[in-house]
């Protein structure tokens, strides 16, 4: 999981600082495939059982960049970390999504919000932050709503804040 | 080619490029807007989400297709502006389908969608049904349940 | 009778003393189920999520006079509430899981009674209720009590129509992508849409749609968008913006109609107070006031609890007072609500769950209640 984030994360920076997006869209000058935008989309990262999980102690704070529109139990507290669910739960297949700021390198990132399911609150954690975020009629950026309503088993466990890539202006 | 379909191609590819232009960044506009529900592939979700990979495309081959499409409630009463959504559905149809449609298939065009879109369905399922159904009678068609 | 004259013989020794007289023993106690009382227009209905446990979810029956609890109501998880229009019934959409924390998903509409704060009745409905935060609007009765409207969310957005006297669903009414039901009258239901407009549906008596009608855009989605949480006038709704406009829609016109808007805050003010929380005003209708928590905040404080209440003169759309919370000692408010009686009070729900009573002329704080409920976020009052 920390590899595979690695690789988005180096392909979005490479990309942003070789050439902007427009300007490879219009010189292609032809359809384009899914493949070239692989940095930008992610990568199913589900039902893949992983080593046990090493939350840092930063991504186990409400403060952390990547948690700017995140709603519910951080599940880095429970037994998972902010990109993986913790064992036994199920990550939601539907998600909110955010714009956030790293301070570290400077750029905004959108981050996708996928909710971990099938058991009773983690009760640990709680963080509720809402840069950018709507009301539920704009549901793409409304954390209020329970993103595991489409699991078999929709119960709410905690959240993670997963990278998808640069944000473009 | 035939001329008609390189004229056909060059029209996708300058839409595209010219939504590009403009400021305009489709994929991000999916990823933002869309792709919480629809899914990283346009997959969409068996019995919640329809699909979009495999299916819009296929929608964009009849009027009735079109129509459907652009009165969804996704489109129809998206925060897209009609540009930004005529950008995204044709960068959807141009990337997600394994090519079964010919490609003489006309993009969406800002008129078109600013015409369409605000008349939403009221009985979505149903004319999806109806317009599955017509489309599978003559072509490739979208998935009749999902 | 025996054991009175066992204990009575082993009364501890007291050396010197003047025998005292022992008082009578005391009868025997009966077991009574607590009546809820005469209803009174200071009663208000506490609506608590409980985060930590949130299949736990309750709504505490609270006295405004008396301050105390008379009775709790059961709520599932991520419950709808709301009260009928007589104010005789509570009316809760939620979810069961068949296992408690999990199994299968069944959603129902329970039907309380607020004389007994017992369960009457329920209606099971399709397992999608929207599932979102506390709201007035996750369930909702038709003016005349006859419909019971209910939004779905699964991600798709429809609402069901329920017959709360025969209990039984009626229907399902695509809703376009819009969200949530705001109902008027006895047979229209509004959403509220991404593309800044409203949906109106008209029913028949049977529940069944006989038309649609969509407005304007009335508020701008990225520049400036509006509570998805309304505030109830008495002739409409009032959508408070997060830079503080308030857009009251005229309902009671053939469509709903917007009113020019008016603002919460003056310029120098405006993007720096803020309204916020999750239950954002109250009007109170003789007095024709408008409550609201304002906090300082930037772009996305939306959320954030109030450190100050402001209260607004709906004909003027002056504000006529600022009541400052001391947040040390409550939290900040996250809820609002007004009684509609001649001496009202402002209630106020808090993030340290306190619930706060106010004199509602005043502002005078009159009691602090510590910790109704775990996470308190909506107040009914009939």
């Amino acid at each position: 999981m920390k590899n595979l984030d690695r690789l988005v994360e180096n392909s979005a920076r490479s990309l942003a600082k070789r050439t902007s997006r427009r300007s490879l869209l219009a010189s292609l000058g032809q359809i384009l495939t899914g493949a070239a935008l692989l940095p930008l989309l992610p990568i199913d990262r589900t039902a893949r059982a992983q080593e046990p999980a090493r939350p840092s102690a930063a991504e186990q704070k409400c403060e952390y960049w990547k948690y700017c529109a995140i709603d519910g139990f951080l599940c880095a507290c429970c037994g998972g970390t902010s990109t993986s669910c913790p064992p036994g739960t199920q990550s939601s297949p539907i998600t909110w999504i955010g714009t956030c700021h790293n301070p570290a390198d400077g750029r905004d990132y959108i981050v996708s919000y996928n909710d971990c399911c099938g058991k009773v609150s983690c009760g640990d954690c709680f963080c509720d932050r809402n840069e950018g975020e709507k009301p539920m009629y704009r549901l793409s950026r409304n954390n209020d709503v329970n993103w595991c309503m489409a699991n078999s088993e929709s119960n709410y466990h905690c959240s993670v804040s997963v990278i998808l890539g640069v944000a473009e202006k | 080619m035939t001329r008609a379909a390189a004229a056909l191609a060059a029209a996708w590819a300058g839409l595209l490029a010219s939504a590009a232009a403009h400021g305009g960044n489709p994929a991000q506009d999916y990823v933002l807007n869309c792709m919480g529900c629809h899914g990283t592939g346009a997959q969409g979700i068996p019995g919640k989400v329809p699909p979009l990979a495999n299916a819009l495309r296929r929608f964009m081959r009849t009027p009735e297709g079109r129509n459907y499409v652009l009165r969804v409630p996704g489109a129809a009463n998206s925060a897209l502006s009609d540009e930004q959504l005529a950008a995204v559905l044709n960068w959807l149809a141009a990337t997600y389908d394994t090519g079964a449609v010919p490609s003489q298939l006309a993009p969406f065009t800002r008129s078109e969608v600013a015409t369409l879109r605000h008349q939403p369905l009221i009985a979505v399922l149903a004319t999806r049904k109806a317009v599955v159904n017509a489309l599978a009678a003559t072509g490739p068609s979208p998935p009749s349940q999902y | 009778m025996t054991l009175l004259i066992l204990a009575a013989s082993i009364a501890p020794c007291r050396a010197a003393a003047p025998a005292k007289p022992q008082p009578p023993p005391l009868p025997a106690e009966h077991l009574t189920i607590a009546t809820v009382g005469p209803k009174s227009p200071h009663w208000v209905y506490v609506v608590d999520y409980a985060y930590n446990n949130e299949i736990d979810s309750r709504v505490w029956l609270f006295d405004g006079d008396t301050h105390r609890r008379i009775g709790q109501i059961d709520t599932g998880f991520i419950p709808g509430i709301n009260l009928s229009p007589d104010g005789k019934t509570t009316a809760v959409a939620t979810t069961y899981f068949a296992r408690g924390g999990h199994g299968t998903r069944t959603d129902v509409v329970e039907f309380n009674d607020n004389n007994t704060l017992g369960k009457t009745g329920e209606i099971v409905i399709p397992p999608k209720h929207a599932q979102t935060l506390a709201m007035l609007f996750t369930i909702g009765y038709s003016s005349d009590g006859k419909f019971v409207y209910v939004p779905y969310l699964t991600p798709a957005t429809s609402f069901g129509v329920l017959d709360p006297a025969q209990k039984k669903v009626l229907g399902e009414i695509d809703t376009a992508g819009c969200t949530l039901v705001y109902p008027w009258g006895p047979n229209r239901v509004s959403s509220i849409c991404e593309s800044g407009r409203l949906l109106t549906v008209t029913l028949n008596a049977r529940g069944k749609e006989t038309g649609r009608t969509t407005s304007e855009p009335f508020f701008n989605v990225d520049a400036d968008p509006v509570f998805a949480q309304a505030v109830p006038l008495p002739d409409g709704y009032a959508y408070l913006s997060f830079l503080g406009q308030v857009h009251e829609i005229d309902f009671t016109q053939p469509k709903p109609a917007p009113r020019t808007p008016w603002s919460l805050v003056s310029g120098a003010e405006k993007g720096t107070w803020r309204p916020g929380g999750v239950q954002v005003g109250a009007v109170q209708r003789s007095l024709r006031k408008l409550f609201v928590p304002m906090h300082k905040g930037g772009d996305g404080s939306h959320k954030d609890s109030g450190t100050e209440i402001w209260v607004f003169d709906l004909k003027s759309h002056q504000r006529t007072a600022r009541w400052p919370i001391d947040t040390r000692a409550s939290g900040g408010a996250v809820a609002v609500q007004v009684s509609q009686d001649q001496s009202p009070l402002l209630f106020v729900a808090t993030d340290k769950s306190h619930l706060l009573i106010l004199d509602a002329r005043t502002g005078k704080l009159q009691h602090d209640e510590k910790n109704l409920g775990q996470t308190p976020q909506l107040l009914l009052n009939p």
